[in-house]
């Protein structure tokens, strides 16, 4: 193409986002069409690749595309093939693509769309996209080394160890979180809980399948579970329609705790290929294919946004979620924006595949902002919802009490009309017995997914359809995630354990699976427990954990990325991870000092432990509370969320010394002290 | 985009659209072709006796959820 074509092109894609930009942001009174909100971004995206992607990639990185990635220099026809960057970029956008842009975003909604807009379109192009791209760049010039190993070999082993007991920490904390998703989505939904537990008939004969009958036939056996799912779906209505059936599969919140705690620990230790590999199968292609047709949908459909830009609850005083627009909105929508976890993909499987440096930016730069784009997306789905119904569904009954009166009451109060019978009816709807309260984004997302699709294909009873697949969609990826994350977590532990006593590392071994999947278990499952029996929904006290963690994962990979780029001798460069790193250090120390020791009960632990120990010192029992016993485990839980925050901030100041000292140590050394392989730089 | 940049077209020799479908899909559950692990084989180590397919498919199975695997969230 002729230069000037060129430029004249961006050009018009730059004037065009900037005019969809202005009407999300600056039109005000009256809805606003999803459809300028998607060109915006799609315009921001195209505009972060082509220019900034391009100039972090060839200028700060130096990719070199004559230079031998690890797939080059040792294929061996498993781990290490050099493969087309289109195959590495959905192999690579399936290992990042999970949960969180899709339940952050909606939970982000209740301050109105266009904060949570304008952090993720910010947020995924100077941090997010360029975390996840300069990790799998390094990992790349390690032969596809972990983040973990990374930073010991280039902060010492100190710093890799104390790396180490935090990514632990934050798995535990993010698989409680998407496990309580999971159990607030289905509790008291009959058609829901029935058709996710389909999904394990379902993957034992797909397992069985490829072990036996027909080995490595991925596809004829994904298509085969993606049928008997969709007949779950349909099955699930009838099952809850039936008065027999129904109450078998109308589960509390406590109960669907405890078998998904359970259910965890039997499917991580079995062996994967019965269960948890085609499950994994299965998820994986609904998750892609979901995604794309909600795409599609929603540019078919292009619906009005009925959340207005701005709500009054940026104050901090928000029933979703508790705490001010700074910092809780930026860790709330975590993975959409920036995603710590996408560290540790980028130096997995990913790097091993990459068949040229070239290919770098569009796989790292470009996955993530298709990632945003899901997250975007997702809250196009919550603010399409009335948004009367939209807090109905987020706002704990502490806040609204049990019955569409008390809630359609509650919620006007707050400026969002809504009637009793709206209410109703959208239950009725889904297939639904109620929709208050069902706190955790999914159902939320379900809501309004089926609304979209619902334009697309409608008749009778399909919203209630494509609520229970939208839930299906959510729930199989989640629980997934919570299984493969539980054996992760597994492993982590034997690793730990294993520096104290060596026959603890051996996976072969039985005694050590088990006592370290139990702990792993244990460890979730406690957070996941108290988040169940929590006043306040539980959403309200983990996922800002989780998020913080998050966030705080991806502050320390992005610290180790700027001592890379210092050992490199990049100096020049520093600022492009070094604002990231600042800024989500900023945003997560407020965030943690604030849910420790903030005054307002609902935002800081300490404050909810001293309202507990002053009613008890009182003889008074507090809700949820029925016992004085009771009492005192809410105290020590949050005494337990008050430590763990604390943790995460000891960890990642930890390493941001470790990480200052290296780097001030390699500014003094004139040549680059980098541990690269291949044709290292100035060896 | 030009194939000169894109060396891996002689990689795959029937790269059609359909192929690149199939891939794509195999990419995203971490299952890769056997048919390319039989070439690597017979390029790189011909007296070595290759996997065969069911062998081949379970350790790449093993793989995606051993040790040193990472899920995100």
């Amino acid at each position: 193409m002729h230069p000037i074509v060129h430029r004249m092109l961006f050009g018009i894609v730059a004037l065009a986002g900037a005019i969809c930009l202005g009407v999300v942001a600056l039109r005000r009174g009256e809805p606003v069409n999803a459809m300028w909100l998607v060109a915006a971004s799609i315009a921001v995206f195209v505009i972060a690749f082509r220019f900034y992607a391009r100039y972090v990639a060839t200028h700060a990185l130096g990719i070199d595309p004559a230079r031998l990635t690890p797939a080059r220099r040792r294929p061996d026809g498993m781990d290490y093939v050099a493969t087309d960057r289109h195959v590495v970029f959905g192999h690579h956008f399936a290992a990042i693509a999970g949960a969180g842009p899709l339940i952050g975003p909606v939970l982000a909604a209740q301050m109105g769309y266009l904060p949570g807009t304008l952090w993720i379109l910010v947020g995924v192009v100077l941090a997010g996209a360029v975390q996840d791209m300069v990790i799998l760049f390094l990992s790349t010039r390690r032969d596809g080394r972990s983040l973990g190993d990374m930073i010991r070999s280039e902060l010492g082993n100190a710093a890799g160890g104390v790396a180490m007991v935090g990514i632990l920490a934050i798995m535990i904390i993010l698989l409680a979180v998407l496990a309580l998703v999971v159990v607030k989505a289905l509790a008291q939904s009959p058609w829901g809980t029935f058709t996710v537990a389909m999904t394990i008939p379902v993957a034992l004969l797909m397992g069985l399948y490829l072990r036996y009958l027909r080995p490595g036939r991925v596809g004829e056996v994904s298509l085969l579970g993606l049928v008997l799912l969709l007949a779950s779906v349909w099955l699930g209505g009838v099952v809850a329609a039936n008065p027999a059936w129904a109450p078998l599969f109308t589960l509390e919140a406590k109960t669907l705790a405890f078998a998904l705690i359970g259910y965890g620990f039997i499917a991580s230790v079995l062996p994967v290929w019965l269960l948890l590999a085609p499950r994994d199968y299965l998820s994986t292609f609904l998750k892609i294919g979901t995604i794309g047709l909600l795409a599609i949908a929603i540019f078919i459909v292009a619906p009005d946004l009925r959340m207005p830009a701005v709500t009054r609850f940026i104050d901090g005083s928000g029933p979703v979620w508790a705490g001010s627009l700074f910092p809780f909105l930026f860790i709330t929508i975590a993975c959409g924006a920036v995603s710590g976890f996408h560290s540790l993909v980028a130096s997995g499987t990913t790097p091993k595949m990459i068949a040229s440096e070239a290919d770098i930016r569009y796989i790292g730069y470009g996955a993530m902002l298709m990632e945003a784009f899901v997250a975007i997306m997702a809250l196009v789905a919550a603010c399409v919802l009335e948004p009367g119904v939209y807090f109905a569904m987020n706002s704990p009954t502490a806040l609204i009490g049990g019955t569409v009166e008390s809630a359609a009451q509650a919620i006007s109060s707050w400026g969002f009309v809504v009637t009793p019978e709206m209410l109703a009816s959208t239950a009725r709807d889904i297939g639904e017995t109620t929709i208050l309260s069902r706190t955790g984004g999914a159902p939320t997302l379900a809501v309004g997914m089926a609304e979209i699709f619902n334009r697309v294909i409608s008749g009778e009873g399909m919203l209630a359809f494509w609520y229970h697949y939208a839930i299906l969609f959510e729930a199989l990826f989640i629980l997934t995630t919570v299984d493969a994350g539980t054996r992760v977590g597994r492993f982590m532990i034997q690793d730990l354990l294993g520096t104290v006593h060596a026959p603890f590392r051996q996976t072969e071994s039985w005694t050590a699976n088990l006592v370290a999947t139990a702990l792993c278990v244990a460890g979730w499952g406690y957070f996941l427990y108290a988040g169940v029996v929590d006043p306040l929904g539980g959403i309200n006290t983990l996922w800002p954990l989780f998020g913080i963690a998050n966030q705080m994962l991806a502050a320390m990979a992005l610290i180790f990325a700027t001592v890379c780029l210092v050992k490199m001798k990049r100096e020049r460069y520093v600022w492009i991870t070094l604002l990231p790193t600042t800024w989500l250090l900023i945003c997560t120390f407020t965030a943690g000092w604030q849910k420790i020791f903030h005054a307002n009960p609902r935002i800081g632990f300490l404050a909810h432990a001293r309202t507990y120990t002053d009613a008890q010192a009182a003889g008074e029992v507090l809700a949820p509370a029925q016992s004085l016993a009771e009492m005192q485990r809410i105290i020590t839980n949050d005494y337990v969320n008050a430590s763990l925050a604390t943790l995460f901030m000891g960890v990642v100041l930890a390493l941001l010394c470790f990480g200052i000292r290296a780097a001030l140590v390699a500014r003094r050394i004139p040549v680059p002290t980098v541990r690269e392989v291949g044709h290292a730089i100035g060896a | 985009m030009p194939s000169a940049r894109d060396p891996l077209r002689r990689l795959s020799p029937t790269g059609g659209p359909w192929r690149r479908v199939v891939d794509v899909a195999r990419a995203l559950i971490g299952a890769p072709d056997y048919e390319r692990y039989l070439a690597h084989q017979a390029a790189h180590h011909p007296g070595a006796v290759p996997l065969d397919r069911a062998a081949f498919f379970a350790a790449r199975q093993a793989a995606r959820f051993a040790r040193g695997a990472t899920r995100c969230c």
